[in-house]
């Protein structure tokens, strides 16, 4: 304890030197932990506010989610034994403005049927100032709808003017501002209108086989718990179908983003730690090159390498730790600076505080970070001889007394590594990044070294100026190595960052073929799709038209497990997280690529069989004649894997996960899919011929969604810039120490080479007598 | 009667460092006796091997063979922080350029050995330091702030400070002028007289050479005379 303390006392005076060198490490330091900290602070303060919200987010303390069919008179009841009861039912429909009593603009839009109890929690916000209830009531056969500005905008519209979905005419009330759950809705295609279940019912949009969901919110009394009606929900109606969600994890598809987002920019933050920390190191190294003398007094005078070693490691600690001070509070005031900022333009809930966990974490990863930067140079100082203050030539230290401290170093990395794999999300991807940052500083410095080598073995230049950079290059303590090191892994992190948001944007941009359809047709009902498909044949353009039966339902288990207790890579386990859409086919669709296994006969009318995507197999496990049971409109069926196709989501057609061998799924009600490519010119009439002749069919314009799919891809492009301008920022930062040193390291233009070599010289010799240095306070 | 050890033994001591241009050697078998309390100066030319003769006898370097014996313990095979441990409180050196810490004050540059040793008082008894060699009021001030001659007065206490069993002095007048270097040749003597320790004093003035009761010439990394002054 002594010995610390002595080493503490020794380390507080050497530290009334000029700290100038370390300007780099603080900067560094404080940029990461900064970072980190205020990512993970502002990622706590979304979840916190989803989890304190659940219960407005999800509108009850329970949802239960049917899809194609409403609960029956059993399911109502168990449901309002247990609590209040709200119903929505909400579909995709066509709006058409009515004016002068003819149709005119049209436009897809997010229905929501509500009931008399809408809304359990919070409220809707309504301009003009109305009543919900009010603004939805039927009146002489005209219903109150409210919908958001875009689609009064799209349609022309005013409040007050009329509109039709369905068979039913609608009044414009009000213009929707908010509804309180509606982040837990997933993702939209068109602008949000909101109309009442009696209303909804009269449109005649809603039968058997459309694509409608029913959402039940159910308030439960105090003493039952949503996991204790989950339990008796499932024990009552095992077969149900239902998906029930509840208010902890209101708004899952949120939370998941917030927590994918969070681990990215964190692993950003930890590679700007990274990329700082080899400047640390060298800021270190410099740092000990300019104490050397002062190090081998110490030892002269009776100090052994491992006091050196506390001496100066407390040293280049307590700037650690003055930088991740500064940092943490920089970071913690990272949301309510989003908060001032944004403020209620922020889409999801967030409750803005001072979170203690966060900034843990980030001071952890910033010391921790500091001590494996800064222990390598530091075990070297110590190995100083005090006979260097004699004379330059002296015998080479042991060098192995610094193995335990390189092994520490290589502990305190690991422990970075292992944090940030601990806490990931998906700590495959964190593996991959962290692994990628790792190969990549040892490939860099393999090639830095390899420059080295090159130029050692080069013919000495005649020109004084060169052969002088040269030998700075080559000169034994050079920082070639790091320099090259710091500058490739700033420009490897900026172009990896720089070309993720590129590649976002191409994603969706480039690689939509031009084969992709124009449009898609859902809900074309059994009964009109022969007239459907004479409506589309019209057009001469028309190519590729496809029309196929669709009905939902969702994977329930596999191979015996329950799907959600089997073990199911990541990246597939979206296939089983909801409802998807299932298709039958007596002979291979067009375009399908058989990868194993074979498709059924035509005649086949056996035991369900499936024909699965490939890719998705693998992710579950699954191989031909496993079995998987779905649940289709309450009814478990149980099918068997027949074939594996390659499915190719990037064509931007009609691409089904499952298709289904006919004989049992076609009995079940069902509507059509289509999808069909015309020329520009044909667009609009082909979009106005099937909206004017099929008010039920819901058409969406593929340009459209993806213009809609573009905008949140663009706000997730601002967060990866975001990224790119601290990634930015601290590679900058970097730079500025080797381009200080680049002098010595020959990375200058002559003329100032000379001079730097020239000042180097004189502080060279200063640094060898104390009787001209003073200190600085 | 029972001989006293010698307080510093050197028996056929070899030095040789590798360079880029090879080997060089510079002691080739150096055998030296200096008995407690004795003051011996070693003179020679430059590269005759004195200073690094001073670091191997000091502890400071290791010689490549032969055997090294201070204060009666031998310090031949002891690793570098064991040497380190071992010149605390037993070895004081004084530099020709000093080499005081800059960052510390006279006192602190003066209490630095003490506190290694473990002394208590390390303070206390650096203050006397300092009074002894006639800076008692400059305590406080960092070696920028003071002269060749104050600063080398400061290494002196510093090295006396622990009262060591031998003091190493390397050319400890080389940087000053003449009338300095006088006074801390003065200095030297007096604490050396006070203190009883052995002086083994590397120098290549014959002036100051002459103030210790033995010469030892050196060269080529060959003792060459060893002789008594009058």
């Amino acid at each position: 304890m002594s010995r610390i303390a002595l080493a503490l006392r020794l380390a507080r005076r050497e530290m009334r030197t000029r700290l100038a060198g370390f300007r780099i490490f603080f900067a560094c330091l404080v940029l990461g932990v900064a970072a980190i900290a205020g990512v993970e602070s502002l990622s706590t303060a979304f979840l916190t506010g989803l989890a304190e919200q659940g219960r407005t987010l999800l509108g009850g303390d329970v949802v239960v989610h049917l899809v194609h069919r409403e609960a029956n008179a059993d399911e109502l009841a168990f449901l309002k034994k247990r609590g209040r009861v709200s119903q929505t039912v909400s579909m995709r429909a066509m709006a058409y403005a009515l004016k002068n009593g003819a149709e005119a603009e049209r436009n897809l839009v997010e229905l929501k049927a509500v009931d008399g109890a809408y809304p359990f929690f919070g409220a809707v916000s309504l301009t003009p100032g109305l009543k919900l209830p009010q603004a939805l009531r039927c009146e002489a056969g005209v219903c109150g709808a409210v919908a958001e500005q875009t689609l009064l905008d799209r349609l022309d519209l005013k409040p007050g003017g009329l509109m039709r979905i369905g068979a039913q005419v609608f009044r414009l009330n009000a213009v929707l501002n908010s509804e309180p759950d509606r982040i837990s809705g997933g993702f939209s295609l068109g602008p949000h209108i909101l109309v009442s279940t009696e209303a909804v019912a009269r449109t005649g949009l809603v039968m058997l086989g459309s694509l409608i969901d029913y959402n039940y919110r159910v308030v439960l009394p105090a003493q039952m718990t949503p996991q204790q009606f989950k339990a008796e929900a499932t024990a009552a109606f095992p077969d149900a179908g239902w998906d029930i969600r509840d208010r902890s994890d209101a708004a899952p598809g949120i939370r998941r983003f917030v927590e994918q987002v969070t681990m990215f920019l964190t692993l950003v933050g930890l590679t700007a730690l990274a990329v700082g920390g080899v400047g640390a190191g060298q800021a270190v190294s410099a740092f000990l090159d300019r104490k050397r003398s002062e190090i081998a007094i110490f030892k002269s005078l009776g100090a052994d390498g491992g006091l050196i070693f506390l001496i100066f490691f407390f040293q280049v600690m307590a700037i650690a730790l003055a930088a991740v001070v500064t940092g943490l509070a920089l970071g913690a005031l990272l949301p309510f600076a989003v908060e001032y900022a944004y403020g209620s333009d922020i889409p999801a809930p967030a409750h803005f505080a001072l979170y203690a966990g966060p900034l843990l974490l980030a001071g952890a990863f910033g010391l921790l970070s500091a001590v494996a930067c800064a222990v390598p140079p530091l075990a070297r100082a110590r190995l100083i001889a005090p006979a260097s203050l004699f004379r330059d030539l002296v015998a080479p230290a042991d060098a192995r007394g610094a193995l335990p401290y390189l092994i520490g170093a290589g502990i305190a990395a690991a422990l970075v590594a292992g944090l940030a794999l601990f806490l990931a999300p998906s700590p495959l991807f964190a593996a991959e990044f962290l692994g990628g940052a790792a190969a990549g500083l040892v490939a860099l410095r393999l090639i830095a070294e390899g420059f080295r080598w090159l130029l050692r073995r080069l013919p000495r230049p005649r020109a004084p100026v060169l052969r002088l950079a040269l030998a700075n290059l080559t000169r034994p303590g050079a920082a070639t190595t790091g320099v090259v090191t710091a500058l490739g892994l700033g420009l490897t992190l900026l172009a990896t960052v720089s070309l993720l948001d590129n590649t976002i944007a191409a994603q969706v941009k480039d690689r939509l073929p031009d084969t992709a359809p124009s449009f898609f047709f859902v809900d074309i009902q059994p009964d009109e799709a022969a007239r459907f498909d004479a409506a589309i044949r019209r057009f001469k353009s028309a190519a590729d038209y496809r029309r196929t039966p669709m009905i939902r339902g969702r994977i329930v288990s596999l191979k015996g497990v329950a799907a959600k207790d089997a073990r199911i890579a990541p990246e597939a386990k979206w296939a089983v997280s909801g409802d998807r859409g299932i298709t039958y086919a007596a002979t291979p669709p067009q375009g399908t690529v058989i990868v194993d296994g074979q498709w059924w006969a035509p005649d086949y009318r056996g035991p369900p069989l499936i024909s699965f995507d490939a890719a998705l197999a693998q992710g579950m496990g699954l191989k031909l004649g496993d079995k998987l049971v779905l649940n289709v409109l309450g009814r478990e069926i149980e099918a068997t894997i027949a074939s594996l196709r390659k499915v190719d989501f990037t064509t931007g057609g009609q691409n089904f996960i499952i298709v289904m061998s006919p004989g049992l799924i076609d009995k079940a009600p069902h509507s059509f899919l289509a999808t069909v490519r015309v020329d520009g010119r044909d667009e609009e009439p082909l979009y106005r011929a099937v909206t004017d002749a099929f008010p039920n069919i819901s058409t969406i314009k593929v340009k459209d969604a993806i213009a809609q799919v573009n905008g949140l891809l663009q706000q997730l492009s601002d967060g990866v810039r975001a990224a790119s301008l601290l990634t930015i920022l601290s590679a900058s930062w970097f730079w500025r120490a080797p381009s200080r040193r680049a002098a010595g390291a020959g990375f200058m233009t002559p003329p100032r080479c000379l001079k730097c070599w020239a000042r180097r010289g004189r502080g060279s010799r200063r640094s060898m007598s104390s009787n001209t240095a003073s200190p600085a306070f | 009667m029972h001989n006293p050890p010698p307080a510093i033994l050197l028996e056929d001591v070899r030095l040789t460092l590798s360079s880029v241009a090879g080997p060089v050697n510079i002691l080739n078998g150096v055998t030296l006796s200096i008995a407690a309390g004795e003051t011996v100066a070693l003179l020679g030319p430059s590269g005759s091997g004195k200073s690094s003769l001073l670091m191997v006898a000091a502890g400071l370097e290791t010689a490549t063979s032969g055997r090294v014996t201070v204060a009666g313990v031998d310090i031949t095979r002891m690793g570098e922080d064991g040497l380190a441990r071992f010149r605390r409180g037993r070895v004081g050196i004084v530099f020709q350029s000093f080499h005081l810490i800059p960052t510390m004050t006279a006192l602190e540059n003066v209490a630095v050995p003490l506190e290694l040793a473990g002394i208590a008082d390390a303070f206390d008894r650096a203050r006397d330091g300092l009074a002894a060699v006639g800076l008692g009021a400059r305590t406080d001030h960092y070696p920028g702030q003071l002269s060749g001659g104050e600063q080398q007065r400061v290494a002196l206490a510093r090295a006396m400070a622990p009262g060591p069993a031998v003091l190493f002095a390397d050319e400890p007048t080389g940087n000053l002028d003449g009338a300095t270097g006088a006074e801390i040749s003065d200095l030297l003597f007096a604490l050396h007289a006070r203190g009883q320790s052995t002086l083994f004093l590397v120098t290549h003035e014959e002036a100051l050479a002459a103030r210790c009761q033995r010469i030892v010439r050196l060269k080529d990394g060959h003792i060459v005379a060893d002789a008594r002054t009058a």
